[in-house]
């Protein structure tokens, strides 16, 4: 407390000082400031009523109709020496309906007039009071503007005529503080208000004064709060769902700079700096999971039986559900879809914990360090060091990324764990269309054990995976999407996501062809997931039938086969492996005849399926000979040899004296794919997506964060 | 050094004028000698400046006076006199008697006039023999010991010892076209004459710097422990490099402090080693071009007692340029600023090519330093570290993090060519086998250039840059076409067609990225390939046969140059595997630096917490035996590869490439070595087989030789590389000489020849294990023959030294002994045949009666 209050008593003689003739009034407001720091209810300060505080009077006099400073010159110098009241004002403006703002409209530009000029101001109070008088401006007039009155918002604001210069005034305002040695706390702010103004449409593309935001671009500085170590620390989170929000304004229709220019960034530390933020928000969810997860269980895991476990696993999940974080996701697909350099960000590897990488000031500001920059003094040495915990895995955001990913591919069932999973899978869909990507996915020499967050299900052990063993990185992404196909084959079928995930695999296999990896992977986990895929198809036929198109994907799943048997030579790890493809195949040749039967059924009818049926028949030409061939062989060699039942080792034994004489035919296309295209596809669901990131990120942009109290604590030391 | 020398001399003829009056009064030869040029005339760096330790005081006296004769130089003489050129020689003796002339002349003016003092600092010794000029090496603060007043008790001692006729034996031989680096450093070590020791530091100048640099170990050990005389002798030379390269600085640096550290702690500190070294690191030798511009360079001769003293500044009298005190305050000064100014004066080119011109200078040693002390430093956490997987993953990021630092100017010392690192492709860093320790090998992207010291430092290329190179628009499907694949596919296919996949020219497509993004569409537009569609076209079904997709799997897995399986508790085993080329093309394809010509893949060990000097020493005998067996024709292939001694526990070593050890071979194949071979090169009449056990066996001649003559000891299959062609090359040699290891009385044969190694070699019977038995005659005849020349470098590095290889005091003697010099060339031949006796016997027997036997019979 005595701090707080030596604080205070340092922010009133500020005022004093400052305050010029509004200087009797001063007191009061410090005074209300003591109630509050003192830990009052600001009920009850408000209580008071009779007594309005000074800057409320001064709002009522701007909503008057007339000039406020006709009689009190110094009028808006000390408003904003005030202490913004944001509920009165925003409620305020609120209140009034288009009309009654239009007789102020003079008045209303006057202020935002003002509080642009103010941005300037070296008294970093007045900035402050400025940026949030602003944000309450911004806020309050589009409340008004949602019930749809019909006047246009910048008119009311800055008026037409002054508009653009206005905001040109503003943005570089805002620029400067962002990028200058200033404060954190009004850094912050600035950010805030940014977000505030992003956000205060649903739909982003409808706020018109973005317009001047492109026009007026912060990108850069952005960019320099995410290269730089101390402020992407406090402020990376903001401008990287600021900038992700900004990218999508008015995505598809006109050229948006902000797509762009992020498109074109290459330049390390700032793409480094971005992957950090998003990697340690991931990172974050990650860790709340998994202490939900472990309060969850901690109790009563060990004494529960299968059956009774899975009572209470429906329980558990849904307080396991934390909250996703669909901005930074979005950030996330922003970069890795726009920008190809944002790719090595993905694999660079860091520690968990963010590394300072130099001590020293003078050398933060340029981007490139030489080497040698710490000086030989061990103190230093040690600090640019990674830290040292033989437990702390190396890892890298594409780690944490998928892990994330396993977490919310688990349920699906809510809309925003479905819109992230989905998003999850787009994301790696880029991932995997991109070459560079493909190669540190594959390379042999960065090998990493992931832990996958695996669904708790009634016929397998959870806890049984805890010795991942290092493997190259596309082994985790196979295995998230293996993880994927086995656990939603669900009445409520996620097609879509099916798709999505059949792709990836696909486009993994394609780049394995053609660069000839031949990845140790137990790809045997992936051929059962797939035919127990198909199996799940055929018998929910009529019910899928009705909403997907299922035979798009069943095309797409039996291609994966088809790139198996034409071209295992060329990316199969070993030449068993070849033959446990036709064992698996042979083995299940129940589930691809029925499939058959099903294709060929749909493609004779006539009807909406016929052509996409028949593809199917088609490309079940190879797996079928295969059984076709080898059925007959096994049947007489168990015959031959008085056995009623192969073994694996015989079947395979027979597979592997009887490949001469089978012929297969060579599909077309097999390794093409379509490449991944936002638009038109996804656009529907990106604007959706940013709908609902607008109206959580609004939300979280609230009053409280705007509140004064850390700041005035802060600039109460500034002199 | 061209800048170098107009600035001095520039800076110079006034000074130079007194001299130059004061040496043609005293010595008629200068004048009347057309060959040399005079010290007045500017353009001239043919002379040497004032710290050139000339050897005035002893070559006064000229062939009027005697030293007791020395043996060894006696014995040399007569053996080489007769090879000598008669012209040549008569030539050479000239020469000499025109310098020790002009010497002594000299050394008389600067005795007589006091006034003439810069007389005696200017020396002339560059002859017309010298084939190179010679430049001025300058020391500041250290013109002084050959200053000596010539009536000192020092010089007048000096100057009773010579003897006329030896002097002029010697001089001749000095002078002769075979008076090599071996033989001066020999008489150096072994010349107790102080005049000789002069003279021969001197003629290290005329010498290359290669053939001088075989010899640093040698040279600043014995500047190190050896008695002043040498100390002073070799002292200039070494300066007089360091000035010229930062990286023969370095060098010179860590091997001093290498070779201190066997001192006592209390004389290492005020050692001459240690006091060099510091020099070194002071940066205080700069190259004389920064230097001359600042007046105290030029200090005019005055009387200093000592290098030490001068180096510390103790005895400088305060009212010359440089006063004593201030010049030891900038010296720590210096110090200090170099750690401060690492931060912000070592810009790197990219980010301002301006600082880097400016400022690099005065941190010249710095971002080596700090590059190689990284590197280290790296080393020493992963040393913490329990396991291998976490090792290497650790490492990958310690690199990833080095890579913000690169490019610099930094360099691997190891690397025979001048270049700058620009990358460490961390991803492909492995950790290496040891128990505690963690050496791993990284690999380096570096740029050639043509000196690394003044050629700018290469721009930094983003990583990200790899993208535009890299993008799947341009990877035309580097497999089969429909109609190749239905046609039966012939050959396996090369590795390399992706290659030039990636080698797209990336600004092409930077332009059409832009392009698309101006007109608005951020999305690749999806297509499917030119391939697909035109394949539509074709309505005929193309069959293919199972059979062939399996046989082509199991074809082109059993062709692929046989991969090693990964193993998390040997990471070093695939990387080492895999065919250098492969690798170097690889990386290249992934570097953001790999379009650029100049582009070379390095590799290197690191090791940390491992003394190298034995291994330094044994890579010299190496070199050197390698150097004799081609002299003489015996060809027999061995492998030294390069160390680079940092300090006496830490170092790098140069990787051998496409080489794995057979202990790795063994646990990967999982069959004999022969069947090994078979496997890698073919069955036993291709030629592929055939060069390689050719090869294996001129290996194993030349290892199993330099086995028996160092005694390595410790060698286990682990310590033993197999190359891609069929050589062996050992490798670690921890134990050599009188050191073994503790389990003494295991390996007790001359070497390790187990019967794998015969039956690749064919058999007891075979020609090719008599071949590989009359190679190791040959080879140790040969050997024989150059003997000293391989003492020599063993015997210099014992001064001194606390290393185990020199434990007791035989040493040299069995190492001479093993030589048998006394031997007949029959007798050498049995002797041979019952080492391969021995050795076989004892790993069939696994007794110790072999080499008993050997030992007693024989020696």
């Amino acid at each position: 407390m005595p701090y707080i209050l030596d604080n205070r008593s340092t922010f009133y003689t500020l005022t004093l000082l400052n305050a010029g003739p509004s200087q009797c009034r001063m007191p009061k407001t410090a005074m209300s400031q003591v109630e509050k720091k003192a830990g009052l209810l600001r009920r009850t300060s408000s209580s008071k009523k009779p007594l309005k505080e000074k800057v409320v009077l001064m709002y009522d006099e701007i909503f008057a109709k007339d000039d406020p400073a006709k009689n009190n010159s110094r009028f808006w110098d000390e408003l904003f020496l005030m202490k913004v009241n944001l509920e009165y004002l925003e409620a305020k403006l609120e209140s009034l309906d288009g009309d009654e703002v239009m007789k102020i409209k003079d008045n209303i530009n006057s202020l935002f007039h003002h509080c642009v000029q103010a941005l300037a101001e070296e008294h970093q109070i007045k900035v402050v009071n400025a940026l949030q008088t602003l944000c309450a401006l911004f806020r309050g007039v589009h409340q008004k503007n949602k019930s749809a009155s019909g006047f246009d918002i910048i008119n009311m604001l800055m008026g037409f005529d002054k508009a653009e210069l206005r905001m040109k005034d503003l943005m570089e305002s805002l620029d400067s503080l962002l990028c200058g040695e200033g404060s954190e706390s009004l850094k912050a702010l600035c950010l805030k208000l940014l977000l505030c103004l992003v956000t205060v449409t649903d739909n982003i593309s409808q706020n018109t004064i973005l317009e001047y935001v492109m026009i007026n671009s912060i990108f850069e500085a952005i960019l320099q709060i995410l290269s730089d170590v101390s402020t992407r620390g406090q402020h990376g989170y903001d401008a990287v769902v600021l900038l992700a929000l900004l990218v999508n304004y008015r995505k598809y229709e006109s050229v948006n700079p902000y797509i762009v220019k992020l498109s074109i960034v290459d330049d390390e530390p700032t793409l480094d700096g971005m992957g950090l933020v998003v990697g340690q928000a991931l990172t974050e969810y990650n860790r709340q999971y998994k202490d939900k997860e472990e309060e969850n269980h901690g109790g009563f895991f060990s004494t529960l039986t299968s059956m009774v476990g899975s009572m209470f696993i429906a329980d558990a999940d849904e307080k396991l559900s934390v909250q996703t974080n669909e901005a930074i996701l979005l950030a996330l697909y922003e970069a890795v879809h726009l920008n190809r350099n944002f790719i090595t960000v993905l694999a660079q590897s860091h520690p968990e914990i963010d590394i300072p990488t130099t001590p020293i000031t003078p050398v933060l500001t340029t981007p490139t360090t030489p080497l040698g920059t710490t000086p030989p003094s061990m103190d230093m040495m040690n600090s640019s060091e990674l830290p040292l915990d033989p437990n702390l895995q190396s890892s890298n955001l594409l780690i944490t990324f998928l892990k994330y990913s396993s977490i919310v591919m688990q349920d699906t069932k809510d809309e925003h764990r479905l819109n992230s999973a989905r998003l999850c899978l787009i994301i790696l869909t880029c991932i995997t269309e991109d070459q560079y990507a493909d190669a540190f996915l594959h390379d042999d020499n960065m090998n990493f054990r992931v832990n996958l967050h695996r669904m708790p299900m009634r016929h397998r052990k959870k806890a049984a995976e805890k010795n991942v063993p290092s493997r190259p990185l596309v082994c985790a992404v196979l295995d998230l999407m293996v993880e994927f196909i086995v656990t939603h084959m669900m009445k409520d079928f996620p097609m879509d996501l099916y798709m999505r995930c059949v792709q990836v695999i696909h486009k993994l296999i394609c780049y394995q062809k053609k660069c000839r990896i031949r990845l140790h992977y137990t790809w045997r986990e992936l051929w059962s997931a797939l035919i127990n895929l198909l199996k799940f198809l055929l018998s929910n036929e009529t019910v899928l039938l009705a909403k997907h198109n299922i035979f798009h994907l069943a095309l797409l799943v039996v291609n994966l086969f088809n790139m198996f048997i034409t071209y295992g030579d060329t990316f199969l790890p070993t030449s068993n492996s070849y033959d446990e493809l036709y064992y698996e195949i042979v083995r299940m040749h129940q589930i691809f005849d029925n499939l058959y039967c099903m294709v060929l059924r749909v493609s004779t009818n006539t009807g909406q399926w016929k052509e996409p049926a028949s593809k199917v028949t088609h490309s079940l030409v190879n797996v079928r000979a295969i059984i076709n061939h080898f059925n007959p062989k096994i049947e007489s060699y168990a015959a031959v040899n008085h056995i009623s039942q192969l073994s694996e080792d015989q079947v395979l034994e027979v597979v592997r004296s009887n490949y001469d004489t089978l012929t297969l035919k060579l599909q077309d296309g097999l390794d093409q794919f379509e490449r991944y295209s936002e638009q038109p596809k996804e656009a529907a669901f990106f604007k959706e997506l940013v709908r609902s990131i607008s109206l959580n990120v609004r939300k979280n942009v609230s009053l409280n964060t705007l509140s004064q109290d850390l700041l005035l604590k802060e600039f109460s030391t500034i002199s | 050094m061209g800048d170098t020398e107009l600035g001095l001399s520039a800076a110079q003829p006034e000074e130079l004028e007194p001299q130059s009056s004061s040496t043609a009064s005293s010595s008629l030869s200068i004048s009347s000698s057309p060959s040399r040029s005079l010290p007045s005339s500017p353009s001239s760096g043919h002379y040497h400046h004032q710290q050139t330790p000339s050897p005035s005081p002893t070559h006064s006296d000229g062939p009027a006076t005697s030293s007791p004769p020395l043996d060894v130089i006696s014995e040399g003489v007569g053996e080489l006199t007769l090879v000598i050129d008669p012209e040549v020689a008569k030539m050479a003796c000239q020469e000499v008697l025109q310098k020790v002339k002009f010497l002594k002349g000299k050394s008389e003016g600067s005795g007589s006039g006091s006034d003439g003092g810069n007389s005696t600092d200017h020396t002339l010794v560059n002859g017309t023999v010298y084939t190179e000029p010679i430049k001025p090496p300058k020391i500041p603060g250290e013109e002084d010991s050959e200053a000596l007043p010539p009536g000192s008790v020092k010089s007048a001692r000096r100057r009773q010892r010579h003897n006329p006729s030896k002097q002029s034996w010697l001089l001749r031989l000095f002078e002769s076209k075979l008076f090599d680096v071996s033989m001066a450093i020999s008489y150096l070590h072994n010349s107790k004459e102080p005049g000789v020791q002069a003279y021969i530091g001197n003629r290290l100048f005329s010498f290359r710097h290669e053939e001088v640099d075989f010899y640093l170990p040698q040279l600043l050990n014995m500047y190190i422990h050896m008695d002043e005389d040498v100390g002073d002798a070799i002292k200039p030379y070494v300066v007089h490099r360091c000035r010229q390269s930062i990286s023969f600085s370095l060098q010179c640096a860590w091997l001093l402090g290498a070779y201190s550290s066997d001192m006592h702690i209390s004389t290492q500190r005020h050692s001459r080693g240690t006091k060099l070294r510091k020099l070194i690191f002071s940066d205080e030798l700069k190259p004389a071009a920064v230097r001359a511009r600042q007046p105290l360079t030029l200090t005019p001769f005055c009387p200093l007692p000592t290098v030490a003293q001068s180096l510390h500044g103790h005895g400088l009298g305060g009212e010359h340029g440089l006063s004593p005190t201030k010049r030891t305050h900038q010296r720590s000064k210096s110090d200090a600023t170099v750690s401060i100014s690492l931060s912000s004066n070592l810009k790197r080119t990219a980010s301002n090519p301006k600082v880097e011109s400016n400022q690099d200078e005065p941190v010249r040693l710095a971002p080596q330093r700090e590059f190689i002390k990284s590197l280290m430093g790296i080393g020493k956490r992963l040393a913490t570290l329990p396991t291998k997987e976490q090792k290497t993953s650790r490492l990958i990021s310690e690199l990833s993090l080095l890579n913000h630092k690169l490019p610099a100017r930094v360099w691997l010392p190891t690397a025979a060519f001048d270049h700058h690192v620009v990358r460490v492709p961390h991803t492909q860093a492995v950790v290496l086998n040891s128990k505690d320790k963690a050496p791993y090998l990284i690999y380096v992207e570096v740029l050639e250039c043509e000196d690394f010291e003044t050629s700018n430092v290469p721009l930094r290329i983003s990583e990200t840059r790899i993208r535009s190179t890299r993008s799947v628009e341009n990877l035309p499907d580097c497999g089969i076409t429909a109609d190749q694949r239905a046609g039966g596919f012939s050959t396996v296919h090369n590795y390399d067609e992706d290659n030039e996949a990636w080698s797209v020219d990336d600004i092409g497509d930077l332009q059409v990225e832009l392009a698309e993004f101006h007109t608005n569409s951020c999305d690749n537009i999806s297509q499917f390939s030119v391939d697909s569609i035109t394949s539509l076209d074709s309505k005929e079904p193309i069959f293919i046969a199972a059979g062939d997709i399996r046989r082509r799997l199991s074809e082109q897995l059993a062709h692929t140059p046989t991969t090693f399986k990964r193993d998390p508790e040997d990471p070093s085993a695939v990387a080492l595997k895999e065919p250098w080329q492969e690798k170097v093309q690889r990386i290249r394809e992934g570097s953001p630096y790999g379009h650029i010509p100049t582009w070379r893949l390095l590799s290197v060990i690191v090791k940390c917490g491992d003394d190298l000097r034995q291994e330094l020493l044994a890579s010299q005998v190496l070199q050197q035996l390698q150097i004799i067996w081609e002299q003489e024709r015996v060809p027999i292939w061995i492998k030294p590869y390069k160390i680079l001694v940092i300090s006496s526990d830490s170092g790098m070593i140069e990787p051998i490439v496409n080489a794995v050890s057979i202990h790795q071979v063994k646990k990967q194949s999982q069959m004999p070595l022969l069947d090994y071979f078979l496997q890698e090169h073919g069955t036993h009449t291709t030629e592929a087989f055939l060069t390689a056990q050719r090869n294996f066996v001129q290996s194993c001649a030349g290892y199993c030789l330099i086995c028996y003559l160092l005694q390595v000891k410790d060698r286990h299959n682990g310590n033993i590389l197999l190359d891609a062609e069929g050589h062996i090359i050992h490798i670690d040699f921890g134990f050599i000489l009188s050191s073994s290891p503790r389990n003494l009385g295991f390996e007790t044969s001359a070497f390790k020849l187990t019967s794998e190694f015969v039956d690749v070699m064919g058999g007891l019977d075979g020609d090719m294990f008599n071949y590989y038995k009359m190679l190791m005659l040959q080879g140790l005849i040969a050997a024989r023959k150059h003997m000293d020349k391989v003492i020599q470098i063993v015997e210099i590095m014992q001064q001194g030294s606390q290393l185990p290889c020199f434990h007791g005091s035989s040493t040299i003697r069995t190492l001479k002994e093993r030589f048998h010099m006394s031997l007949t060339e029959e007798q050498l031949q049995v002797l041979v045949e019952q080492m391969v006796d021995g050795s076989m016997r004892s790993i069939t027997t696994k007794l110790y009666d072999g080499f008993q036997y050997l030992t007693n019979g024989i020696m």
